[in-house]
């Protein structure tokens, strides 16, 4: 019996960490849509409020492409979209406090990518548990 | 359509290579009855991973990054744990079957056959989330001239296909050379998925050094390119390893190997002095 529970444990934390983790599927209001192209990483806006962004990534390429929202150092990765091949959609949903970030499309998935600043304001709404500053 | 094909292929090796070795050395170790545990495994991981991917494409709530991470950093750990313990279980059986004490083999073989459903179930289901949305996402894309789900699941079946060359090539070698092979070869994975993890972990500024890079070949290994595919899909290999990433890597890779070449080639190692009757299983 006992360890009939233990064996449970993992799927449950998995379970209650999949639940705590799930955010509002916001496709039409508050999106911001990226296009990634060989030579152009194109936002629908530099700046949103914080909370939870959704980043709706179109790789208009013709090479497999990543997206990365990166910390104002430009290392640290707040949230990263791999595995967009030609011809794909893909979702970031990520929680972002207020501060100044850097965006980058990696066609070709190396180097540091097309980047561009990218701007949260205060919005009272907090980020959430899990996106720990 | 080909960058699609080997996202594909890509995505589906690491777990190929896993199962296929898992499952030729059942076979070889004449225990086919386990095998209904490994198909059992991939069922449920398989199914899993495209009703979850489903869900969150096509359903009203998504999954935040943080905690796509936090589940895929876990099943990696995991993954390496368990595939380290098949490493280590699989050297214990081959060592049983040289000296010939069938009874200890069986009682190896019957302890591990529980856990092959957990090991079937984490190698494809540490990535298999990310493939699933890979592949509905596929799906969903308007095809202009290509057709990105053709690609993408083509990619997938290569996969499968070369899992299954490398599985009658394994049924041809010897027992020593099979058990030395898949065992460094599992080595090599587990190496691979560790030090992509402390990659991830690295990213999320959990580690350091995201920035100090031990090398980048990236000009030489594109990663985009069906070699740079194949490395990423075996070995977990990127082109930008930072150096904790190497470090890793060898911390792990090392003292396996050592622990494999001292265990399946004791060549001159004087054998201890057995008796020649079956100990009874206890």
């Amino acid at each position: 019996m006992r360890t009939r529970h233990l064996r449970a444990l993992p799927a449950l934390a998995a379970a209650s960490l999949l639940l705590a983790g799930c955010v509002a599927n916001t496709p039409d209001d508050g999106s911001i849509s990226v296009t990634s192209s060989a030579d152009a990483c194109t936002l629908s806006a530099t700046s949103a409020p914080s909370g939870t962004l959704t980043f709706s990534i179109t790789n208009a390429g013709d090479q497999a492409t990543e997206f990365y929202l990166l910390g104002a150092d430009g290392h640290k990765v707040i949230g990263e979209a791999e595995n967009i091949g030609p011809g794909l959609t893909r979702t970031l949903v990520v929680q972002v406090d207020p501060g100044d970030y850097v965006t980058a499309c990696k066609p070709g998935m190396s180097g540091d990518g097309i980047r561009a600043d990218f701007t949260v304001t205060g919005s009272g709404t907090a980020a959430g548990p899990t996106a720990a500053s | 359509m080909l960058a699609n094909y080997l996202i594909g292929l890509r995505e589906g090796l690491e777990a190929a290579l896993v199962v296929t070795i898992l499952v030729a050395y059942l076979v070889r170790t004449g225990r086919r009855s386990a095998l209904r545990q490994v198909w059992t495994g991939l069922a449920i991981a398989v199914g899993v991973s495209l009703a979850a991917g489903a869900a969150l494409t096509f359903g009203p709530r998504g999954l935040s990054f943080q905690a796509q991470e936090a589940l895929g950093g876990t099943l990696s750990i995991l993954a390496v744990g368990l595939v380290t313990w098949m490493i280590i279980w699989m050297s214990r059986t081959a060592r049983f079957l040289k000296s010939e004490l069938q009874g200890r083999l069986d009682g190896a073989l019957a302890a591990g056959g529980a856990a092959v459903v957990l090991v079937t179930l984490l190698a494809v289901g540490r990535e298999g989330l990310e493939t699933a949305l890979f592949l509905w996402a596929a799906a969903q894309s308007t095809g202009s001239g290509t057709d990105p789900l053709l690609g993408a699941a083509l990619g997938l079946a290569t996969a499968v296909a070369l899992g299954w060359a490398l599985y009658r090539g394994a049924l041809k070698l010897n027992l020593a050379k099979f058990f030395a092979w898949t065992g460094l070869g599992l080595v090599v994975v587990a190496g691979g998925v560790l030090a992509y993890g402390v990659h991830d972990l690295q990213e999320a500024g959990v580690l350091p050094g995201i920035g100090s890079l031990a090398f980048d070949v990236s000009a030489a290994i594109p990663p985009d390119s069906w070699y740079g595919a194949l490395l990423r899909g075996t070995l977990n290999f990127t082109a930008e390893t930072t150096w904790l990433q190497a470090i890793a890597w060898l911390a792990y890779v090392l003292p396996m190997t050592w622990l494999l070449v001292r265990r399946l080639w004791p060549r001159q190692a004087p054998a201890p002095t057995r008796p020649q009757t079956e100990h009874v299983a206890a």
